[in-house]
């Protein structure tokens, strides 16, 4: 069911603020269905931009064939290490237009990391292994936060101004609309924000494994 | 003809009995096979059908592996990730290249077409939602779809990095070789074609461009696709089975599976052919073999035939000369046993018809035959010959007294010793009863004579039965031809009364002579004139005196009947008296004796003349049960006692029937009447019997008496008459006394009477009683001449037989 229009923000009772000049805003994910969404990203673009702090690192991690941690959310320019924990190669590749790149197989720690210089949805996998996903989202912004098993995801130091609260989840093929939100420095309530995941999930297209079942009609 | 018939009808019948049957099984048995290829095509298509689905899956399953191939290629990837429509076309054009695909189509997630591989963009865009869907839903997908007016197996995998970013659609074309390959696995042959708008188009075939065209008229709607089907292809039968394998945009995609129904019954063709060629064989044997038993039947049939045929015209000499073991041949012995028995019969029969069969002499039939044919031969050549009727004396007596055993062996003794006594060509025949014939060839009366004598020594001679001699004696009648008759008939009726003639004379045989015969002129007035006679009073009794030899006086007479006939004069008893005892008119004519001489009797006793009356009967006579009652009756009436009636009888008279005569002398007997026996010593009476008849007297025939005078032999033969007759206590008469030396003769052998012209002839009542009174014995009366006269011409034989 893909509603078009961006995805409702509510507006809800935040804590209190441990910061005079920085808040905190509480943020719960869920589906439709009201079902929490776990690893999901949140994050807040303030309306003054703030330029990005040189060196950035972020490490996404290959163990047991799997990327760790399968959903990243980097602010844009972050170099992004992608060191390889196996005792096999990996090639981790992107044909994402936020970010294309291509490690070619190796084994350890690549000799340079991938700078994600836009924002936007990048999805990575291994050339090797198609089983292996991760998404990483780059957003313009240092205010953003994943959601935790129970779909709770927590924006700190958030300097009190006018915001574009967005949440986004690895089922989503898009960034969703934002939600314009102002952030006060005393107590900002937390808000409910729901995803909408696309059908079929782009989780669900990748196979578990190698093989695959051919099927006739 | 009917033999030809029947043989053709039972060839016929048998021969299409057979054709039937030949027909009937090798139609049932071409329908049987027909049906077990049809089944075994059936079989085939099914079988075909999921070989076909495998391989179009095992195909598919290839063709995905490729397709993937072909996504999972980073460059491939690299490229659709660009994003750039015209690297894409040019990748896509060669990646599809690589893997034989004849159309690649890449689609984004939503089924748009960004990107194919085909040159032209001018086309229809390919409706890919439903590929898509299945794609979706089964990671990958595959499916036959129409484009460009071709079938073409699209497949749909997805393109990712990692994630699914879009679909590639690879199109395969449905080729010849698909078809080819499919053909080479299940043997049967596979047409590919699309249906739109109700046409077929025929895609790809491994049939023969004629039949692909049939086929693609022949196709049944697309309605009635997956079912079996028959179809009527050039060079016969066609089974077929169509499966839906695909289709889109109004397009439908069949595969036809087919099979000649003729290649499934190869193999049963040679086995049609090897029971085609037997059963012509067999129907060849067979109608040969009918024909071979047709023609053993009919041919012996016509044989029998031809037995039959004969056997009907009366032909039993030749034998059915058909030897078989079966049933014709049974037939044919049981017909020949026929032929043999109807011959054996007809023999018989003939034998029977002409032939006697106690004495195996010819019968009557055969010698009237013989009679006619020498008629017929002495009418030509003017052969005289002489017809014998021979009748054997006291046949009768010999049958009733000893038994037909007896009689018929003398009967067989007579017939051997005629026999024997005749030359071949005299025949000798049986005419029934004791009656025998003989024709002898003699040219005149004297050689007859001779022959009757021969015979009549022949059966002088006993014939003895069981060691005991029996005696006949026969009498012979003969007629000669041609004085005395010109035909068979005349000969023998002729002969028949000199018989007769014969045996009343004793004369052993007689020569006819038209004197025999009056009677037989006279036959049919006779009987009418003695009635006459007896009304009108033409019959007379006279009476001859019984003159006894010691005292010389007549006491008794005998009364003898006369007929003065009123224009022949006067008749002699003998022509009227066996006339009478044929017709049973003897019965009438004794009455009026009995009542005549009683009457006289009776009128002498009132005239004081006490004579004692003899009246002669007949043997018929005796057969009257009635008559001692009537004699009761007239003694009463006329005042007769009883004792004054004699009645006389000859021994043959007694021998008739002697049981009955001996039962009716009793009851006259014991009448008190005197009873004689008359006319002694011609017959051949046992005395022995006679001795048990009450009897009082014995007449000694004339025939010894008349002569004795002159013949020592015969005054011995009555000596010892008279001495027997006294011995038995009888009173004996001597009959026939002609002089006085035999009266004298007679007086000296102590003969109690006597009669004869000597003493007296028999005389009127009237002029008996003058003759009486003026009555010395021995004296001949001149008026008596007129009685004389007649009495002299019968005088041989006639009285006896008076009554």
């Amino acid at each position: 069911m893909n509603r078009p229009g961006p995805p409702t923000v509510l507006y809800l009772m935040g804590l209190a603020a441990q910061h005079a000049t920085a808040a905190t805003l509480r943020v719960l994910v869920q589906d439709p269905s009201g079902q929490p969404q776990p690893d999901a990203a949140v994050y807040a673009v303030p309306e003054q931009p703030i330029a990005p702090e040189p060196g950035m690192k972020a490490t996404i991690d290959q163990v047991g064939r799997r990327f760790v941690p399968r959903v990243s959310v980097i602010q844009t320019g972050t170099s992004v290490t992608f060191p390889n924990s196996d005792n096999i190669r990996h090639s981790v590749y992107s044909f994402s237009p936020a970010k294309t790149f291509v490690l070619k197989i190796y084994s350890g720690v690549p000799a340079s990391p991938v700078v994600f210089d836009k924002p936007g949805i990048v999805v990575m996998g291994c050339n090797i292994h198609d089983s292996m996903v991760a998404w990483v989202l780059v957003v313009d912004t240092p205010f953003f936060a994943r959601t935790d098993g129970s779909g709770e995801a927590v924006l700190t130091n958030l300097p009190p101004g006018a915001y574009t609260l967005r949440a986004w989840s690895y089922t989503m093929r898009h960034e969703g609309a934002g939600e314009r939100l102002q952030i006060r420095a005393d107590a900002n309530p937390p808000r409910l924000l729901h995803v909408e995941p696309d059908t079929p999930s782009p989780e669900d297209d990748v196979p578990m494994n190698e093989s695959m079942e051919g099927m006739l009609h | 003809m009917r033999f030809n018939s029947l043989r053709t009808r039972l060839i016929l019948f048998l021969v299409v009995l057979l054709g039937v049957v030949q027909i009937t099984a090798f139609l049932l048995l071409n329908t049987a096979t027909y049906n077990a290829a049809r089944a075994k095509v059936e079989d085939e298509l099914i079988v075909g059908e999921k070989i076909f689905a495998r391989e179009l899956r095992q195909n598919a399953e290839r063709q995905v592996q490729a397709a993937n191939v072909l996504a999972s290629d980073f460059a491939f990837r690299e490229a659709v990730a660009t994003g750039d429509v015209a690297t894409l076309a040019s990748t896509l054009q060669n990646h599809g290249a690589r893997i034989r695909a004849a159309a690649l189509f890449l689609v984004d997630l939503n089924g748009r077409i960004i990107a194919d591989s085909l040159a032209d963009h001018g086309r229809q865009p390919v409706d890919f939602s439903q590929l898509l869907a299945s794609a979706r839903h089964g990671g990958t997908a595959n499916a036959i779809m129409t484009f460009d007016d071709q079938a073409l197996q699209f497949i749909a995998v997805p393109v990712r990095a990692p994630i699914t970013i879009g679909w590639i659609m690879v199109g395969f074309a449905i080729s010849t070789g698909d078809a080819q390959e499919l053909h080479q696995l299940t043997g049967l042959n596979v047409s590919f074609a699309v249906e739109s708008a109700g046409q077929w188009h025929m895609l790809a075939s491994t049939l023969p461009a004629a039949l692909l065209v049939a086929l693609q008229g022949r196709l049944p709607a697309y309605a009635m696709a997956t079912t079996m089907h028959v179809l009527e292809m050039p060079g016969g039968q066609h089974q077929i089975r169509i499966i839906a394998i695909g289709g889109s945009q109004g397009h439908r995609v069949v595969a036809v599976l087919q099979r000649p129904i003729a290649d499934a019954m190869a193999g049963f063709s040679g086995l049609r052919l090897t029971l085609l060629i037997l059963g012509l064989l067999t129907l060849a044997l067979s109608i040969a073999g009918i024909v071979v038993i047709a023609l053993g039947i009919t041919r012996p049939l016509e044989l029998l035939l031809v037995a039959v045929q004969r056997i009907r015209q009366g032909d039993y000499t030749a034998s059915v000369d058909i030897h078989r073991s079966d049933e014709i041949g049974v037939l044919a012995q049981g017909l020949d046993h026929m032929r043999a028995g109807i011959a054996e019969r007809e023999a018989r029969i003939l034998r029977l018809a002409y032939e006697d069969v106690l004495t195996q002499l010819p019968n009557r039939s055969q010698y009237s035959a013989q009679l006619a044919r020498r008629i017929a031969a002495g009418g030509e050549q003017a052969l005289a010959f002489a017809v014998f009727v021979l009748n054997l004396d006291r046949f009768k007596y010999v049958n009733d007294a000893l038994g037909y055993g007896v009689g018929d062996h003398v009967l067989r003794e007579v017939a051997q010793r005629l026999s024997a006594l005749l030359t071949s060509s005299e025949c000798v025949a049986r005419l029934g009863g004791d009656e025998f014939a003989v024709l002898v060839g003699s040219q005149d009366a004297r050689r007859a004579s001779e022959v009757a004598v021969s015979i009549i020594k022949a059966l002088e001679v006993p014939i003895l039965y069981e060691g005991q001699p029996v005696d006949v004696g026969a009498s012979i009648g003969i007629a000669l031809f041609p004085q005395h008759a010109a035909d068979a008939e005349g000969l023998m009726r002729n002969a028949d009364i000199a018989m007769y003639a014969a045996k009343r004379t004793r004369s052993g045989f007689a020569i006819y002579d038209a004197s025999f015969d009056t009677s037989r002129q006279e036959h049919l007035s006779m009987l009418g004139e003695l009635r006459r006679a007896v009304e009108h009073g033409e019959l007379q009794l006279v009476y001859q005196p019984k003159v006894e030899l010691k005292s010389a006086a007549t006491t008794a007479a005998e009364a003898l009947i006369r007929w003065r006939h009123p224009e022949r004069g006067m008749v002699p008893p003998a022509l009227f008296i066996p006339f009478a005892e044929q017709t049973g008119y003897i019965k009438v004519l004794t009455r009026w004796v009995l009542g005549e001489a009683i009457r006289q009797c009776g009128a002498w006793r009132r005239g004081g003349l006490d004579i004692h009356v003899s009246v002669n009967l007949s043997a018929r006579d005796l057969m009257n049960r009635e008559l001692p009652e009537m004699i009761g009756q007239l003694l009463v009436q006329h005042d007769v006692p009883a004792q004054r009636l004699g009645l006389e009888i000859t021994e043959s008279g007694f021998m008739e029937d002697p049981v009955h005569a001996q039962n009716v002398l009793g009851r006259l007997s014991d009448m008190g009447l005197q009873l004689s026996i008359d006319d002694y010593g011609t017959g051949y009476s046992s005395l022995s019997y006679l001795m048990r008849l009450p009897v009082s007297e014995l007449k000694i025939d004339r025939s010894f008496v008349s002569r004795i005078s002159e013949d020592s032999k015969l005054s011995t033969i009555v000596r010892s008459t008279i001495e027997l007759g006294h011995s038995l206590g009888l009173k004996v008469v001597a009959e026939g006394v002609e002089d006085a030396r035999g009266f004298a003769l007679l007086r000296e052998l102590h003969c109690d009477s006597a009669q004869g012209y000597f003493m007296s002839p028999p005389l009127p009542a009237e002029d008996f009683r003058i003759w009486l009174q003026g009555g010395t014995t021995a004296r001949h009366n001149s008026e008596l001449s007129s009685v004389m006269a007649c009495d002299q011409s019968d005088f041989s034989g006639t009285d006896e037989a008076v009554a």
